[in-house]
């Protein structure tokens, strides 16, 4: 009899409940727009933003996120690096209520630091969409934003320029005085 | 004198040639491209999977056990589709107790496993999922996911070798998709 028991016990202890929820599982049935953004030009220092779209084709009002993800190298589009670092992309409203069967934009500001180790270059990030939820499953949707930044042109051709201006200057005005200075 | 002015001369025309270019790229304009305004989107018909109280070392599949759920490609855009597990948490306590889920659909002492096997998908079988995000649909062949088809998946859980018992758990597993 007490081994019945123990056996009982041990059983029960292996036994759990997961996912009990009985309750009716509810899709969340949503849309996000544009599926890809593409930025070009955007110089060190300088700022630009655009907007996403979700729409809740639910007839439930839903709360949802939007976070980043850097997508691994084999996901990324050819010749585009890993975004380095997702502070420089922030949200109007990382988190969003939108009620049934409409829609709400989000803007997402993306910055890049003014150092000129970041010009010219090809990045990838995704921005994910995805409801709040606590279901087993979840859909979550990403947007491919592509940023790519100015050349570096910029200051070094200013630098440059201005050094040959100096030199060139200080060659005339040498020469110049020089000859003022010379007797006849 | 002419040799000076001369000079003077041809170093403002050569720093305004370097120059200039450079100076232009300043105010060069920023391009976003919003690609076609595309909307992309994908639904389950399905989100729960109700088990009731398990066993240890037990395997539980959904029924039907790969046509459970179909995730149908709404939207505008073709689509290459993920997904990733997570571990298990007790929803009593989220911080102090859980399933930690395994890396080949395998289980252990408080580790648990799941696969997914897709419709059709004759060659991959049962895949395990993983808390590295991975192909849902196989489209590295090319073949990623165009607005209006669908694919039909199921479940595949194993229960730890031991865990705590009476244990309310939750998990939660994430099909994403990106525009292909």
């Amino acid at each position: 009899m007490a081994g019945h028991i123990k056996a009982a016990g041990l059983i029960a202890a292996l036994l759990v409940i997961i996912l009990p929820s009985l309750t009716l599982a509810q899709d969340v049935n949503f849309g996000v727009s544009p599926a890809e953004v593409r930025i070009s030009d955007l110089p060190p220092g300088n700022a630009t933003e655009f907007e996403l779209t979700i729409h809740n084709k639910d007839e439930i009002a839903h709360n949802f996120t939007i976070t980043t993800f850097p997508p691994p190298e084999e996901e990324r589009r050819e010749g585009r690096a890993q975004f380095p670092s997702d502070s420089w992309i922030s949200f109007s409203c990382p988190r969003i209520e939108i009620a049934g069967t409409s829609q709400a934009n989000a803007t997402v500001t993306v910055t890049i630091p003014q150092e000129q180790k970041w010009a010219g270059r090809d990045w990838e990030i995704w921005l994910g969409v995805t409801p709040e939820s606590t279901d087993l499953l979840a859909v979550k949707l990403y947007v491919r934003l592509l940023v790519s930044t100015s050349g570096t042109r910029f200051n070094a051709g200013l630098v440059t320029g201005i050094a040959v201006a100096i030199v060139l200057l200080g060659y005339g005005s040498y020469h110049y005085f020089r000859r003022k200075t010379k007797p006849e | 004198m002419k040799i000076a002015v001369t000079s003077i001369a041809i170093a403002i025309i050569l720093a305004l040639a370097v120059s200039l270019p450079a100076l232009a790229q300043q105010n060069s304009t920023i391009t976003i491209t919003m690609t076609g305004l595309n909307e992309i989107s994908i639904s389950l018909d399905k989100t729960q999977w109700p088990l009731g109280t398990v066993a240890s070392n037990t395997e539980y599949e959904t029924i039907p056990q790969i046509e459970w759920c179909t995730l149908t490609v709404q939207g505008t855009c073709n689509v290459n589709t993920f997904i990733v597990g997570d571990d298990a948490k007790w929803i009593s306590d989220p911080n102090t107790y859980k399933w930690t889920l395994s890396n080949d659909g395998t289980n252990g002492e408080h580790i648990y496993g799941l696969r997914f096997r897709i419709s059709g998908d004759t060659a991959r079988g049962y895949v395990p999922i993983t808390k590295t995000q991975s192909e849902f649909w196989p489209y590295s062949g090319g073949s990623s996911l165009a607005p209006g088809d669908h694919k039909q998946f199921g479940l595949r859980l194993l229960t730890p070798t031991y865990f705590y018992s009476g244990r309310q758990m939750q998990t939660q597993i994430t099909i994403s998709a990106v525009a292909a």
